[in-house]
């Protein structure tokens, strides 16, 4: 049973290791010239250096004939320097070839890695635009932003270094032991038993060590998590005095973090000597039997001296094996990311429908319209129309789905069943870039980039010239405030988009939005972080914004949600009620409950108005 | 790097085991080579068997020392890399620990967080380089060129002409590479940064079809990054091959001098043989310190980063000579045209504010956010001290109480409730250790979590675990209330700290509240005007400056901003109410 399920398990790891190498070898295509090239002068580099030591050896045994004849006073007796000089022409022939060879691999095949590399984040980039937003439902953004940073990385590394010492390990190998065997069997074969020895001790410590090293890595989640715990909880720290206590906890955690490491790390430490001694061993018997070998004549002392440096050769890769076997893998893990990313299933790209921006009036209908992710439907069955020019609020709690509307809009989502029409033109039909070229979108959370005022601006229409973005942000009501920053419209806004206040920071998508011109606008009404001067201005903004344009808002404000020509109130992602302000009240269903349990003016951080807590019971009654 | 050396100094004894480890390796690295030239020089020429064996004895003998020496290595680098980041970490964390709000957030919690766990490993990592590759290289030049000169002085100078070379070529390497690497990192700084922005943005970016330019953005960034990396892997891997080029012409060099010396019968072949060995290994150490060079940068950027914290002077001092208040009872607070100014604002978030709340007061303070009403409540805890003015507690300076003691006296609850992993019991019991079973009772029972732990399955030893993910806004700010009470202080400030609460409760824990504080100061800091309706005073905070106080009513009729926020949340009803 259990020798099955590991066949299935090898099996399976097989197949996907299969795959991580075909998809990798999709990348490498354009550059097989140079991949053959860089891999052909490690297997010429490799041969040479395995050449080397018996080369030299040929000028140990000469000098060493030479000498002892010269020890021995024979007449006439010196070193013969014609042998000597043609020994050292080949080796000088053999290092030209091995130091070519080797910088040919380090610059032709550093070439194709990084070209390759490149391409790979390149590829990884566009994807990530061409994926349906979905994905980002169930992926969270970390993971897959680790996959750019880290994934690529690691193989970057892998490929650049761990490839070429495996490739290395292997050949070296191969030659050392073909030319062991070459020189004298009974040696050789002396000299192989270091090979199952050191797999044993290699195996025996890794098995052992892998436990302390899952031990450090719990006591490293540990320690990681008590650190945010205590760095998060600061405030309630200062606040009760328990700064002792906080450092006692932290102590205790990080003692164990270090006794756990220093085992981990002493433990793997001792695989490395443990081989070394095979090794020194080895090199003793074979160095005892080989200097018999040599007073009995069975071999030339320059072939012993070649033997013991290939020992020497041998051990190199055979203390790395835990070390390379552990980067493999995890080369092949992030391979196995990446390439699953890059396989994700694309939104299709094509429409049926030409549509131009100019030609279209901005109606929009929704026609039995019913959605919801995965078998659940949220929204059931959904008609409404918003007439050019009018402006629909979108009212509900936190969470309820208000945002639902603007990715079926947009098409981030398709619907399941109905259709949603801008001026009769089903969206299914359009093309997803001249679907989206209709419509603005503000969102409450802002996105700025690092990068000048004038470009976070600009983005909107990036074919708009210099007065157009003036005029939107004078639109904005944010003209005078960029005056006031130094540098004006060059001024930097930093990665954080932290040198800007939140408020100032939606006057600039609003800006965006502006220069777009778009036929239609979505909106999400600004609650928090707002000071009452920028609080009109954003008012006045968004006024302008939707005027003349259908407008769609996620709306928090009374004034809004009354104006609106449409209100449609949201509960569990579906549309429960539509209709004005004055009719909604009439109905005195959710709506009406809504308005009186407090729509605020100003709120705090945390999207308060309008929004319930979905966990605690609901009471609607004042106290 | 004195950081390091700061920390390496307490480890002195290990540090010298760790260098006396490093010469045992060394010892047997290049002694097998010896005695294997002695065997050939010795053993076979005078075709001496007995003497062979008793060599290989001593290779034997030498590779158990070395192998004890290799295992010691081991264990002072793991020791020492262990010890040392363990200190870094504890002493960073102490120092968190004194530091003020305004230290906080100036560097960034997630900063500390990567500062004291990431920083602190990278440093790990290169002192395992330094102890092993740094402390092995000079020991095995030293002990091999040493052995060197013993065997022959003609053949030492053709290696030690080979050393500057190298040295040049490690020197030529470090600096080339230094700013290359450096450059590469501010590059894929940048890549990932796009990326980042790429993901965040994803909605907006689509929405603007602006899918191309942030290609083309990444792209460029990612062609640069693509050059750098080239050029550092390229110079890496042309070193190696380089330097065993030179290494390889150093041999030829050797091989044709001692011919010449065979010849004139100055050398024996034995001697050449070690002289080869102990070259080969003295060039490959050599080659194995470049890492060091190749770690260096990473690791001095965490150093400086560690070191910056380090650094940083607590914002907040407790009083020299810390006046212990006049009597334990507090009978009010008092603001004394109080101004406050960040250190990094231009404008003051609060202007003149002066108030009294007495003992068995409820003050409450509304205002829209950016107001300043949260900056005004953290300073009576000293989160931040005033800029101008004064904050007095019975007539003595909040800046010349000891701050233990006086924040033992307040019960603060801030806006986000913040809860450890842990049971209730002993987040409740967070404010106080010593209290009675019953007072822990009576704290939830008010506080109105009674209910929700006791159907709990563990109850009061249910578990909270990290980020308190299994409680919801609501309870996580009722268990965060009854922390509070378990104190039992004098003053009670709460901020918004009923908003993740539905109105029933919310008037349920005020009721309970108002019947069980009869005697302390309560502070209130609102967004609902229904929470503070009775309060005994309300002050209206309006950028930073006091635009009306007084109780309900009377704002509602005087004070204009008063009653707009009040408009918007109450009914009709309400505001006819009182008019």
């Amino acid at each position: 049973m259990s020798v099955k399920k590991n066949e299935k398990k090898i099996q399976k790891n097989n197949k996907r290791i299969g795959y991580c190498l075909r998809c990798l070898a999709g990348f490498l295509k354009p550059y097989k010239a140079g991949l053959i090239l860089g891999i052909l002068m490690i297997v010429v580099a490799n041969a040479t250096f395995a050449l080397n030591p018996i080369v030299e050896g040929q000028m140990t045994t000469q000098l060493y004939k030479d000498g002892e004849a010269i020890l021995s006073g024979e007449p006439g007796a010196h070193v013969h320097f014609d042998v000597i000089l043609g020994v050292m022409g080949t080796l000088v022939i053999i290092y030209i070839i091995k130091t070519v060879s080797q910088l040919i691999t380090a610059v032709f095949l550093t070439k194709v890695l990084q070209q390759t590399m490149y391409d790979i984040r390149n590829a990884l980039q566009q994807k990530i635009h061409r994926l349906p937003v979905r994905y980002f439902d169930d992926h969270a953004f970390g993971d897959v932003l680790s996959v750019v940073t880290n994934d690529v990385d690691t193989l970057g590394n892998a490929l650049q270094q761990t490839m070429q010492r495996v490739i290395g390990a292997v050949l070296t190998f191969i030659f050392v032991i073909s030319m062991m065997f070459y020189i004298n069997g009974v040696l050789a074969c002396m000299a192989l038993v270091i090979i199952p020895l050191t797999v044993i001790v290699t195996k025996f410590f890794v098995t052992r060590t892998q436990k302390l090293f899952d031990t450090q890595q719990n006591t490293l989640g540990e320690l990681n998590g008590t650190i945010t715990e205590m760095y998060s909880g600061f405030n309630e720290i200062i606040l009760y005095n328990k700064q002792e206590i906080a450092v006692d906890k932290f102590h205790d955690v990080n003692g164990r973090m270090r006794k756990t490491s220093f085992r981990a790390q002493f433990a793997s430490s001792l695989i490395s000597p443990c081989i070394s001694l095979i090794t020194y061993l080895a090199i003793g018997c074979v160095a005892v039997t080989g200097c018999i070998f040599v007073i009995d004549g069975v071999m030339p002392l320059g072939n012993l001296q070649a033997f013991i440096r290939y020992i020497w050769q041998i051990n190199d890769p055979l203390s790395q094996i835990s070390q390379l076997s552990a980067q493999v893998q995890s080369a092949f893990a992030a391979m196995g990311r990446i390439f699953t990313l890059l396989d994700e299933e694309e939104e299709e790209q094509v429409g049926r429908v030409a549509v131009r921006p100019e030609d279209i009036r901005g109606r929009v209908t929704f026609e039995h319209v019913s959605f919801g992710y995965d078998d659940h439907l949220l929204m059931k069955d959904v008609s409404f129309e918003a007439k050019p020019g009018q402006t629909v609020a979108l009212v509900g709690a936190t969470g309820a789905g208000k945002t639902t509307l603007m990715n079926l809009l947009l098409r981030f989502y398709d619907v399941k069943g109905g259709a949603i029409k801008i001026d009769g033109i089903d969206i299914r039909d359009m093309n997803r870039e001249e679907l989206r070229q209709l419509f603005s979108l503000v969102l409450q959370d802002t996105w700025l980039f690092k990068g000048s005022i004038y470009d976070n601006i600009h983005y909107g229409k990036l074919n708009a010239r210099k007065d157009e973005v003036i005029h939107a942000s004078k639109m904005a009501n944010v003209h005078h405030f960029i005056k006031t920053l130094t540098g004006s419209y060059d001024f930097e806004i930093n990665e954080e988009s932290s040198n800007i206040s939140q408020g100032e920071k939606q006057l600039l998508t609003i800006a965006r939005a502006i220069l777009k011109d778009p036929r239609i606008i979505i909106l999400d009404e600004a609650t928090s972080s707002v000071d009452t001067r920028i609080e009109k201005m954003l008012q006045e903004a968004m006024n302008t914004i939707m005027s003349n344009r259908t407008s769609f808002v996620i709306a928090h404000r009374l004034s809004t949600v009354r104006n609106a020509d449409m209100i449609l109130v949201i509960d569990d992602g579906d549309i429960v009620e539509q209709g004005t302000h004055e009719e909604l009240l009439a109905k005195k269903g959710v709506y009406e409950k809504l308005y009186h349990s407090g729509m605020e003016t100003e709120n705090g951080t945390e999207n308060r108005p309008l929004s319930l807590e979905k966990d605690e019971q609901i009471t609607y009654t004042c106290v | 790097m004195k950081l390091i050396l700061r920390y390496l100094k307490r480890y002195k004894l290990l540090v010298l085991l760790n260098f006396i480890s490093v010469f045992g390796f060394a010892l047997t690295e290049l002694g097998i080579p010896t005695v294997i030239s002695m065997m050939v020089d010795d053993g076979v020429m005078q075709q001496d068997k007995v003497y062979l064996l008793r060599m290989g004895g001593l290779i034997a003998v030498m590779s158990v020392v070395g192998v004890l020496g290799t295992i010691l290595l081991g264990y002072c680098c793991a020791r020492i890399s262990t010890a040392v980041t363990c200190d870094i970490r504890n002493d960073l964390f102490e120092k968190v620990q004194t530091l003020s709000h305004q230290e906080m957030n100036q560097m960034g919690v997630s900063s500390l967080i990567t500062r004291t766990s990431n920083d602190a490993l990278q440093i790990m990592n290169f002192l395992n380089v330094i102890l092993r590759t740094a402390m092995l290289t000079p020991v095995m030049i030293v002990v091999s060129f040493a052995l060197v000169i013993m065997s022959s002085v003609k053949l030492s100078l053709i290696i030690a002409a080979t050393v500057p070379f190298i040295i040049l070529g490690v020197v030529v390497v470090a600096k080339v590479s230094g700013p290359v690497s450096e450059k590469q990192q501010t590059a894929l700084d940048g890549l990932n940064r796009i990326f980042k922005e790429n993901l965040t943005g994803l909605r907006v970016i689509r929405a603007f079809n602006n899918h191309r330019r942030e290609t083309e953005r990444f792209g460029q960034q990612n062609r640069q990054f693509a050059a750098q990396s080239r050029k550092l892997f390229t110079l890496m891997t042309s070193m190696e091959p380089l330097f065993f080029l030179l290494m390889n012409i150093a041999a030829l060099a050797i091989y044709f001098t001692a011919s010449f010396m065979i010849d004139q019968r100055l050398l024996q072949v034995g001697k050449l043989i070690a002289f080869m060995e102990y070259l080969f290994h003295a060039m490959f150490s050599m080659m194995l310190f470049c890492t060091v060079f190749m770690m260096y940068p990473r690791a001095n950027i965490s150093a400086k980063r560690i070191e910056a914290v380090m650094n940083m002077e607590p914002g907040i001092k407790n009083a020299d000579a810390a006046q212990t208040e006049t009597s334990d009872k507090i009978e009010k607070i008092t603001f004394d045209h109080v101004a406050f100014c960040y250190p990094d604002g231009e404008e003051a978030v609060l202007k003149d504010i002066s108030f009294t709340a007495r003992a068995g007061e409820t003050v409450a303070i509304i205002g829209s956010t950016g107001s300043g009403k949260s900056t005004l409540i953290q300073l009576i805890p000293r989160f931040y001290d005033v800029t101008e003015g004064r904050v007095l507690i019975n007539d003595t300076d909040v800046r010349q109480m000891d701050v233990r003691r006086l924040r033992e006296k307040i019960g603060f609850v801030s806006q986000k409730a913040n809860l450890f992993s842990g049971t209730i019991e002993e987040n409740i019991r967070f404010g106080r250790e010593d209290a009675s079973e019953e007072e822990m009772i009576r704290a939830a029972k008010i506080a109105q979590a009674y209910d929700f732990i006791m159907e709990k399955p563990g109850q009061f030893q249910e578990r909270i675990v990290e980020g308190a993910g299994n409680l919801s806004g609501g309870q996580k700010q009722r268990l965060s209330i009854a922390r509070a009470l378990i104190r039992q202080p004098q003053i009670y400030i709460y901020d918004d700290s009923f908003s993740a609460l539905d109105l029933k409760t919310d008037a349920r824990l005020r009721k309970a509240l108002k019947q069980e504080i009869t005697d302390a100061i309560v502070i209130i800091v609102a967004q609902r005007v229904s929470t503070i309706l009775d309060a005994d005073r309300i002050i209206v905070l309006d950028e930073g400056r006091v635009a009306g106080m007084g109780r309900h009513e009377e704002l509602l009729r005087e004070c204009p901003l008063y009653y707009e926020i009040a408009a918007s949340q109450l009914s009709e009803e309400e505001l006819q109410h009182v008019r």
